[in-house]
């Protein structure tokens, strides 16, 4: 099982991060550049990993791009680049934290590694065939009509599942998400907290090889908040790999080993989660206009 | 490629075919009785607009429209729902890597145990008219064959396309509605002037009625010679589908503006 690297190592070549953006140079604009460019460039570098990290998803060069749809009587940009030029290597078995504002492309990140989203530009390498990467849903997918029970095998299913294998471990969502008779009780007859029990104890019981978790730790009332937190931190302690997105540096500082600051698409710096917690809680505003 | 993916998600496709139709019989008191309910009811309209209102009365008029209908709300019903499923499951495949194709199949599959169930209704019908099965009934399961691939063919280009561009969708009504009056559902291949003859079978499912027609009314054997080009056409359909399924599968959903 590999370690990821440690240390913080910022983004030396700003100049590229800048280089979609910088096309179209406003007087506004250069002013944000100017301020960005004060910030610290160093990389402080750290004794090298041991043993090897073994990579488990690699992305190179990648870009995203959305395009909104047009009509003949409006004019809208013409692309949206979500991520670009973005450079990122997942390891077997690490915690990696994904800090980063709304619309830096944290999402679309975790589209691309389930596989959702193909890559407009640059590559991504999947190391072991058949990588599983699976998001952690709650409740997507439910068909009202039918029972908590019908939907916990049809949810897995979409997750990649065999009926068999939800089947088996229908008895262990039943008891983890405490729905008790409600389990066998379609689910527009659920409370959304309910629902979100449900969808959380399915998505526990399946075992991906990538686990990504977007902003959900700790759902629900406060017992069941506590347990699924509980539940998801026993996640994090196991050889699983585990991606967390969040813009929220403290529980990327609990839970991860490796944390990267996403904005605009691609990485400002990248290294301990304590260091770009740090980075990211001082350097934020002058992100922000 | 497709038939590995195809292979990988049978049992989603279905057991969620399974699921919606579990789900149709458990939203109404009456539930799964509906499934023989609703043809019958739909049957009974027709019966009284087409026999009191047309002047053409009788049990050969009557299995002659409702087998044109049936045939038509299986193909139009299916197509239509089927090409809305990636919208409609945007936020599940937003969610979840799976193939684009899925949702439209299961719309697919849904709706044609809605027609089987139909088509039972039709069969007893049919007997109790006096029109009693015949050695050319073999062949009405490999109709059916046929026009479900014709459906799914259909369905997998145009999901691709209503998804991409809201506009299609419009343009899909507008010529179905055209079919819908070409496809002769109201009308005997009789009434088609000789000089249009090579048009009208240029419609697979022209081929479908009237061959299901020929089949249960008449005892005689369907147009066969019809055949070669409905399928082809299938095979046009679903070549294109598979192209366009390749093309956008990982794209379609950045691409659409559904929320």
């Amino acid at each position: 099982m590999g370690r990821p690297p440690r240390g913080l190592s910022h983004r030396s070549s700003r100049q590229k991060l800048l280089a979609p953006a910088a096309k179209k140079l406003s007087l506004h604009r250069f002013a944000f550049f100017a301020r960005m460019s004060a910030l610290p460039a160093t990389t402080i570098a750290t004794s090298p990993p041991s043993p090897p990290p073994v990579h488990i998803i690699s992305l190179r060069n990648a870009g995203v791009c959305y395009h909104p749809l047009r009509t003949l009587f409006s004019k809208t940009k013409k692309e949206i680049w979500a991520l670009r030029g973005l450079n990122l290597d997942i390891y077997e078995g690490e915690k990696l934290g994904v800090i980063g504002r709304n619309g830096s492309g944290k999402s679309t990140l975790m589209r691309v590694l389930t596989g959702i989203y193909g890559l407009d530009e640059g590559t991504i390498t999947r190391h072991k065939k058949d990588t599983h990467v699976e998001l952690l849903s709650l409740g997507v997918g439910f068909e009202g009509t039918l029972t908590g029970r019908e939907n916990a095998v049809l949810n897995g299913m979409l997750m990649g599942k065999s009926r068999k294998y939800m089947t088996a471990r229908l008895d262990a969502i039943h008891e983890f998400s405490g729905l008790g008779d409600f389990f066998d009780y379609p689910v527009y007859t659920y409370s959304s907290g309910m629902n979100v029990r449900l969808g959380f104890s399915v998505a526990l019981e399946t075992d991906p090889d990538v686990l990504l978790i977007d902003e959900v730790l700790g759902v629900g009332d406060q017992v069941f908040a506590q347990k699924s937190s509980a539940a998801l931190k026993e996640k994090f302690k196991g050889n699983r790999t585990v991606v967390l997105i969040s813009h929220n540096a403290s529980s990327i500082k609990d839970l991860c080993e490796r944390a990267i600051w996403l904005e605009r698409g691609q990485i400002l710096a990248q290294g301990n989660p304590a260091d770009v917690a740090k980075f990211y809680e001082t350097n934020i505003h002058k992100y922000t206009r | 490629m497709f038939l590995a993916s195809l292979k990988r998600h049978k049992d989603i496709i279905f057991y969620r075919t399974i699921a919606g139709i579990k789900s149709e019989g458990r939203q109404r008191y009456l539930g799964y009785l509906w499934f023989l309910l609703e043809p019958a009811l739909s049957t009974a309209v027709l019966y009284i607009a087409f026999s009191q209102f047309t002047g053409r009365s009788g049990p050969d008029s009557i299995l002659f429209i409702l087998i044109g209908m049936i045939l038509w709300q299986w193909f139009e019903g299916s197509v239509m729902v089927g090409a809305s499923a990636i919208k409609a499951k945007f936020h599940v495949l937003n969610q979840f890597n799976l193939p684009k194709y899925i949702f439209p199949l299961v719309a697919i599959f849904t709706n044609t145990w809605k027609f089987l169930c139909v088509s039972v209704v039709i069969f007893a019908l049919a007997a109790v008219f006096g029109y009693t099965p015949n050695i050319y009934w073999l062949w009405l399961p490999v109709f059916f064959a046929l026009q479900l691939a014709l459906i799914i063919g259909i369905t997998l280009p145009v999901s691709i396309g209503v998804t991409l561009w809201n506009d299609f969708q419009t343009i899909v009504s507008t010529i179905f509605r055209l079919l819908f009056f070409l496809s002769g559902i109201f009308f005997s291949v009789s009434s088609v002037p000789e000089d249009l003859l090579g048009w009208f079978y240029a419609n697979p499912m022209a081929v479908f009625m009237e061959s299901g027609r020929a089949i249960i009314l008449r005892g005689e054997p369907p147009p066969w010679e019809h055949l070669p080009l409905a399928i082809a056409i299938t095979l046009v359909f679903f070549a294109l589908g598979l192209v366009l399924h390749a093309r956008y599968d990982k794209r379609i959903l950045k691409l659409t503006n559904a929320v």
